[in-house]
């Protein structure tokens, strides 16, 4: 090895402390970028194959009932490529340890096996054999949340009437990667499964020969989603359809296109702070080497190594530890790439869920972080190359201190001199102060977004499941239920309230803006279900006009006092023109909301309904849900109780874990930047401070001084952070924000002492870690050597 | 100009200087560190230039080792003009020909004794070992020492050697003895001596130390800038025999 080599090695071990903080934070911005970016890649991979493989189709529409003849008009459609019916309904399932019943989703595949739209991918068993109506085959979540396999049986209640069915296969299909629910945000695997059954063994069970109510369509290359769904509404209109949409209305398709957006956000969002750190830091501490070194650059070049030689040496200062960084950061950021994907194998269930590891996002970081070595390096490796070497051979000049503000006549001497030497050095370099007061600040706002999330899942969970709804269980019908039907419910022994609500679906328009939306009509917004912002402010409904979510009345251009245009696409489907009374910021979906009997009068029949909420009595709740399994009508039922527990699972969990990589992460990045400011402040006075010891002064005293501008710098920079932080938090909330959810922007206290309590013990760590140098300053030596 | 033509030997110039002026704006002060110097030294020479602080000394030096530029003025390095080269030039200059002792001997602290004249060793055309160099200047035995581990006057040592490495064809050292006690900075000029002789460097000693003139074929002195004195001594004292 060459002695300039050996000496950059041996002085950066020298440095070891300083520069495995420079390479921490490198390692955590590159591991965030490298995850990050893997998994987006491999959801996006995940996702397209599993598409093509599967044939995902690229238009859905369903109907009440149309003739299967239809299926050949559709596909001569100019833009079709190939067309799918199906049959479908949901029904109560009889779940063996289940108390309540679960909701199935049935839908119908070709007896004999062949390649259709949204096909299934069979994970285990078989697929079902022709004449055996009983077969289904199911999805592998449910089956699984319920320890059912393939072989078991289990009871559904399929148009009234109940039926046995055998578990013949375990399946997952591209529709259902994310599978909930109809009217559901989360999973609740044990309640809602898919089954595909025998197409024949529908059509008799539903009486649905010759028909179909769901049809779904692949366009051809550079045809128009646009125009075929136009095609379809105007065909399938008369057949109860509520108008066809494409794969970016497709529930499950929305969730993971968004999720994917998410990542995305994060892989610009976080390295790119992590990196300016990094960039600070390695200014820093470059600048630092090379002002201790000038004699060494002196000799460099008066021995005849040119100022490449010399400027390539200091900048591998710069390059070695980022280079470690950028190689740690690759590695942990694959691990930790791995670990989000199982994650996201929790949530969505796709048939094979690859992690894919590029190598073009570990070249792309190795670049970034080379990148910002070299922005980082840039001025202290200018400044060795521009070093003449006379002028390196005489110490650098004393700096400047001039009179600042508090030398003034009054402050003077009311301040004890070792805080005017505090005070002084910050005065000094003012700029210096205010980036290293930045620096530790953007480690306390990443403190305060990364548990901003939890506090805001909190404040959702709070709002949804306790503030908005009171009721135990929604009780959903099949078909939309006259209020006589629906009173029934109402009778039954343990049910404590009772409220019902209809749901129309209608499209909407304001000018050339249209959109397809349900109204739900409440009761009122004071009983089971309330109307709750996102703030957990109650909102009241007027008793005419609509109250629309904020995210839709912005989607449609509206604002209350505006006139809507509604069409009804089921009944009568009449149009009508509505007034808009209010907008409601809420925290899930997009609603519109309308008192139910406003409603009622608006669609011009006697009133329907299609779901109620019940709070009921615990204690008779067995009995309660044995009769709403027999009960005609009902599709399923919802239990509050069991989606909090889905949420908190599933999501509270992913929070969690990211919650705690960015809390160690945001841990790194501060005890990188004090301690890092610590040391060099120590390294720019250790000659001063040891003449203040020969002078008399006490360790404790010297250690005031040094530590006691890091301890300033600390104290501007949590409230800084406090504001950065929330800031960050808000520009989160908004990119993260989508027609499905809006994270409400809020802030525990906790978070706040949080942060602040993390950022006071780093402190007092790398002030430790300092002090004990301190405390071994050799006072002879250094007075003995030369500045 | 030599005062004593007669002692002349017939002997080349390796460095001309002519008309040499250096001067330094210092705020809103103008410091001239060197006035109007012409001198030429011979090869194989031994010269002490003496001086008080600030009489310019470290100044001429510096141009001299092409680590620093004059004002006006020119200097030939074997009839090269050394003050017209390029910055490249100036290195492959300094990497090639010259040889710099300091004051502290500007070791680089992470490096042992033989690292930091491999240091040289590293970049020089025809370069000596860096052991053979260390054993030169009495230091064979403590080749892997790091530089907190020798003495003042190893340490010397140690950058005598970095410096000679390389065969330079001038020597510039720069107080070699400022920082050392009397007995260990005769050792460090019985070394620099030794390699003036048996090398046949051409050697250019700075000092404020007077007694130091009397090892030297030439001594030049300095004086506000100017050159005061040029002189030749009639014979060379052994460094052993000077008393200071």
């Amino acid at each position: 090895m060459k002695p300039l080599q050996i000496k950059l090695l041996r002085e950066l071990m020298r440095l070891k402390g300083q520069m495995l903080a420079v390479a921490a934070v490198v390692a955590c911005g590159i591991s965030v970028f490298v995850s990050m970016s893997s998994v987006k890649y491999s959801l996006e991979a995940s996702r397209e194959r599993y598409y093509n493989r599967f044939r995902f189709a690229d238009v859905f529409v369903q109907v009440k009932r149309a003739p299967e003849f239809y299926r050949e008009t559709v596909s001569r459609i100019p833009g079709v490529a190939s067309v799918s019916t199906r049959i479908y309904a949901d029904v109560t399932l009889d779940v063996p340890g289940l108390d309540e019943p679960a909701t199935g989703r049935l839908v119908s595949i070709p007896e004999y096996r062949t390649p259709v739209l949204n096909d299934i991918f069979l994970k285990k068993g078989r697929y079902i054999e022709p004449g055996k109506p009983e077969e289904v085959i199911a999805s592998k979540p449910f089956l699984e949340a319920n320890h059912l396999v393939p072989g078991d049986r289990i009871a559904a209640v399929i148009n009234g009437r109940k039926k046995e069915l055998l578990i013949v296969g375990m399946g997952l299909s591209p529709e259902y990667i994310y599978e909930v629910q109809p009217g559901s945000f989360f999973p609740d695997k044990r309640r809602f499964g898919v089954f595909w059954m025998s197409r024949r063994a529908l059509e008799s069970a539903l009486n649905m020969s010759g028909a179909f109510n769901d049809l779904s369509l692949t366009l051809a290359h550079g045809a128009s989603e646009k125009d075929v769904i136009m095609q379809l509404d105007n065909l399938f209109k008369r057949y109860g359809s509520l108008g066809a949409y494409g794969r970016s209305e497709h529930l499950s398709d929305r969730f993971i296109v968004d999720e994917i957006k998410q990542v995305g956000i994060q892989i610009t969002f976080l390295p790119v702070v992590f990196l300016a750190v990094a960039v600070f830091l390695l200014n820093i501490v470059l600048r630092r080497i090379v002002a201790t070194q000038r004699d060494q650059i002196a000799v460099l070049k008066a021995m005849g190594y040119s100022n490449e030689d010399v400027g390539l040496h200091y900048l591998g200062f710069a390059m070695i530890p980022t280079a470690v960084g950028a190689l740690a950061g690759t590695l942990l950021g694959a691990w930790l790439g791995r670990g989000l994907m199982d994650i996201y194998s929790e949530f969505y269930n796709f048939a094979e869920l690859v992690y894919y590891f590029r190598f073009e996002d570990v070249a792309l970081s190795v670049l970034l972080s080379f990148a910002a070595a070299l922005f980082g390096a840039l001025g202290a490796v200018r400044k060795a190359v521009l070093l003449p070497p006379a002028e390196a051979m005489r110490p650098d000049s004393p700096v400047i201190y001039k009179p600042g503000f508090f030398d003034r006549d009054v402050l003077r001497n009311k301040i004890p001199v070792p805080v005017r030497i505090i005070v002084r050095n910050l005065e000094r370099r003012p700029w210096k102060a205010a980036l290293s007061v930045l620096m530790i600040s953007l480690s306390v706002a990443i403190l305060i977004a990364g548990r901003y999330t939890y506090d805001s899942l909190d404040r959702m969970v709070q709002v949804e499941f306790n503030e908005k709804h009171r009721e135990d269980v929604t009780v959903i019908f099949n078909d939309p239920m006259p209020p006589s039907v629906v009173f029934n419910v109402a009778s039954l022994d343990g049910v404590l309230e009772h409220e019902y609500y209809r749901e129309e679906p209608v499209r909407m328009s304001f000018g050339h803006r249209v959109r397809r939306q349900t109204i739900k009509g409440i009761q009122s917004a004071e009983g089971l279900q309330r109307l709750v912002d996102k703030s957990n402010r109650r909102h009241s409904l007027p008793p005419d006009g609509i109250v629309l979510t904020s995210t839709l009345a912005d989607i449609l251009g509206v604002r209350p006092g505006d006139r809507l245009q509604i069409d009804f696409l089921q009944g009568k489907q009449l149009h009508r023109e509505l007034l808009v009374s209010g907008t409601i910021d809420e925290i899930l979906g997009l609603s519109a909301y309308m008192n139910l009997d406003a409603l009622n009068r608006l669609a011009g029949d006697g009133g329907a309904l299609n779901a109620a909420y019940l709070r009921i009595d615990e204690s008779k709740s067995g009995k309660l849900y044995s009769s709403f399994k027999k009960m005609p009508g009902v599709a399923g039922i919802m239990m509050l109780k069991a989606m909090k527990e889905s949420f908190d699972e599933l999501i509270a969990q992913s929070m969690t874990t990211s919650t705690l990589i960015l809390t160690s992460f945001a841990c790194i990045l501060a005890f990188a930047v004090v301690y890092n400011g610590a040391r060099i402040s120590l390294s720019e006075r250790a000659r001063e401070l040891s003449s203040l010891r020969v002078l008399g002064m006490t360790r404790a005293e010297i250690s005031f001084i040094l530590l006691g501008e890091q301890a300033l710098l600390t104290i501007f920079a949590i409230p800084v952070g406090f504001l950065i932080g929330i800031v960050l938090s808000a520009l989160l909330a908004r990119a993260l924000s989508s027609e499905l959810y809006r994270l409400p922007l809020v802030f525990s206290s906790f978070n706040f002492l949080f942060a602040f309590v993390v950022i006071v013990l780093v402190s007092i760590v790398s002030a430790l870690l300092v002090r004990r140098r301190l405390t071994n300053l050799d006072l002879v030596e250094v007075l003995k050597t030369r500045e | 100009m030599p005062d004593n033509p007669l002692d002349i030997k017939q002997q080349k110039a390796v460095l001309s200087i002519s008309d040499l002026s250096k001067f330094y704006i210092m705020g809103e002060v103008r410091v001239d560190a060197l006035k109007h110097v012409s001198l030429e030294f011979y090869e194989g020479e031994l010269a002490v230039l003496l001086g008080a602080s600030g009489s310019g000394k470290s100044t001429l030096i510096n141009i001299i080792g092409g680590l620093d530029v004059p004002s006006s003025g020119k200097l030939f390095f074997h009839g090269r003009e050394i003050t017209a080269a390029t910055e490249a030039e100036l290195t492959s200059y300094r990497r090639r020909s010259i040889g710099f002792v300091f004051q502290f001997y500007n070791l680089i602290s992470s490096l042992s004794a033989l690292e930091n004249v491999q240091l040289v060793t590293e970049i020089a055309e025809n370069p000596m070992s860096a052991k053979e160099a260390l054993m030169l200047v009495g230091l064979g035995s403590r080749l892997n020492h790091f530089p907190a581990q020798l003495s003042g006057g190893e340490q010397q040592r140690v950058a005598i050697a970095r410096a000679i490495a390389k065969r330079p064809e001038l020597l510039l050292c720069d107080e070699p003895t400022g920082a050392l006690d009397f007995q260990t900075g005769k050792l460090v000029l019985d070394v620099i001596e030794k390699v003036n002789r048996e090398l046949g460097t051409t050697t250019l000693v700075i000092t404020h130390n007077a007694s130091i003139a009397g090892m030297a074929d030439r001594v030049v002195r300095l004086r506000s800038g100017e050159v005061s004195e040029d002189r030749r001594n009639l014979t060379r004292m052994s460094p052993s025999e000077l008393v200071w």
